[in-house]
């Protein structure tokens, strides 16, 4: 690879010096990383075979975990139908939706797990805390993919409502809904999936849901119920994504 | 009985822009006549239709159509503005949804309002949209989705959805420039025929003397925003229609401001 004058020199200086002081500052040194390999074989080796008594603990928690991810996605639409159109560069002036798409970007940043730590400290363990988290998060995401939908609409077909008398609803109705439809309805499935993911570990918080049982196992060194609990959450991620896909293709 | 159209002394300039891309314009249209603008791209035919169609604000001058004066400050009352139907250069369909959907939008402006929210049409609005895919040869197409259509299909679409709308005068924006020559005769003849038949005045844009002259009773030549002729058919010369074409090859700027 050939480098491109003096920003090229100063960028590898720089990716190089970041690798040199992280190996530095923190205590791996190569005696313990050589001793690592051995010990988290013998770990993996307690885990297994994993203990398939727990079945209903994984019903439980599964179960859970959904209905805070439907009821945490519920809340996000309902939060981002109105921040959508108020974050829509076609729907309203440039300083609201400057200022609610900042404010967007500023709940994007937050990640859903320090989210969740501070709503079990407010409301209390449970998935209540869970499910206002996920609503909360997802807002930041879908309520900007609402005014990107919004402001995608072709605005021919609405003027040439508008030029047969059609009232604003009407237009909304018949030239801007059917446009925006399809892709509330892909952006939505999309963040259900990513809600469903990400609240699978925010029992390890004590924000409701299957982590919840992780985190207990592990803590108790029971690690064969900890590897059903595991396996049982790999297997829900790739059941989301498979029927994820599938209903993507339907709307494509 | 009043013309269709009435202008006088109209002139016209885009916000942001201080050439006009309408000069001192008077044109009379009786109710019942088929007339072509013809002119190059960027004469000003498109903002001349919009402007009938009472979609442009701050011009100069008097203009009425079918009887009652438009305003330059405000958009026209809504309930007059289904008499006045719109035929689109590039169609302006609603995608996704079906062929008598889109048809059934023209009759939006003549349903009450919860009707038109609800789309709940009568079976007078379902009459009236079927035959007007009957008369544009695309009955057989109600079902389909427009995305799925070709431009000639979709051409025909537009027509049926301005005629569903039942307007007294017909503006028509290029309606064949997308289409072969075959298919433009087509498409011409029924747009000038269904207006016949529907004793509506038509008012349609063209690039193309030969299309004009076939279809139309008076021809319009239209130039940088003026016009230089306004004669009945039979009387255009080839030399009027040639100088068209080479004073706009002369003005500098014209090609651009139809880009804007």
């Amino acid at each position: 690879m050939r480098f491109r004058g003096i920003g090229g020199f100063a960028a590898s200086t720089l990716v190089a010096g970041a690798i040199l002081w992280s190996f530095m500052t923190t205590d791996v040194e190569f005696s313990r990383l050589l001793s690592a390999g051995p010990r988290i074989a013998e770990f993996l080796g307690r885990m297994f075979p994993p203990d398939p008594t727990v079945m209903r603990e994984i019903m439980k928690g599964g179960a859970e975990t959904l209905r805070i991810a439907i009821l945490g996605s519920l809340g996000a639409v309902v939060l981002s139908a109105p921040l959508g159109i108020l974050a829509s560069e076609t729907m309203v002036s440039p300083p609201l939706y400057r200022t609610v798409r900042t404010l967007l970007a500023f709940i994007r940043a937050i990640p859903l797990i320090l989210v969740a730590m501070l709503m079990v400290g407010a409301v209390g363990l449970g998935p209540l805390p869970g499910i206002i988290a996920v609503a909360f998060h997802a807002t930041g995401m879908l309520a900007k993919f609402y005014a990107e939908a919004i402001d995608g609409v072709s605005r021919a077909p609405i003027a040439a409502l508008e030029s047969a008398g059609a009232g604003p609803l009407a237009r909304l109705r018949h030239a801007i809904w059917p446009q925006m439809a399809p892709v509330i309805a892909r952006d939505t499935i999309f963040r259900f999936e990513l809600n469903l993911r990400e609240s699978l570990i925010l029992g390890i918080v004590g924000a409701g849901g299957i982590g919840f049982y992780i985190q207990t196992y592990v803590r108790s060194f029971q690690y064969d119920k900890a590897a059903s609990v595991t396996l049982a959450v790999i297997i829900m991620v790739v059941a989301i994504e498979a029927i994820n896909v599938a209903l993507r293709r339907r709307f494509a | 009985m009043s013309p269709a159209v009435q202008i006088d002394d109209l002139s016209f300039a885009h916000p942001g822009s201080d050439l006009p891309a309408l000069e001192r314009i008077s044109l009379l249209v009786p109710t019942g006549e088929s007339v072509a603008l013809l002119g190059p791209s960027g004469a000003g035919k498109t903002t001349l239709l919009a402007l009938l169609d009472g979609r442009l604000r701050g011009w100069q001058g008097r203009t009425s159509v079918l009887g009652a004066s438009l305003d330059p400050d405000r958009p026209p009352l809504r309930a007059r503005r289904p008499d006045t139907g719109f035929v689109f250069q590039e169609f302006a369909l609603v995608e996704r949804s079906t062929v008598l959907r889109n048809v059934l939008n023209g009759r939006l402006g003549r349903m009450s309002p919860l009707r038109a929210l609800m789309g709940s049409s009568t079976s007078h609005d379902l009459e009236t949209a079927l035959a007007a895919l009957a008369d544009c040869g695309i009955a057989d197409l109600a079902e389909r989705r427009v995305d799925s259509l070709s431009g000639g299909q979709r051409q025909r679409v537009a027509i049926a959805r301005c005629l569903a709308q039942e307007p007294r005068l017909i503006l028509a924006d290029e309606p064949v420039s997308s289409l072969d020559p075959a298919r433009a005769a087509e498409v011409l003849t029924l747009l000038t025929g269904a207006a016949r038949a529907r004793g509506a005045t038509a008012l349609f844009s063209s690039h193309q003397p030969d299309l004009a002259r076939r279809f139309a009773q008076r021809i319009v030549g239209i130039s940088g925003g003026r016009i230089v002729f306004d004669v009945p058919t039979f009387d255009l010369s080839e030399e009027a229609t040639a100088n068209l074409y080479r004073d706009t090859a002369r003005m500098p700027g014209v090609g651009l401001r139809a880009v804007s």
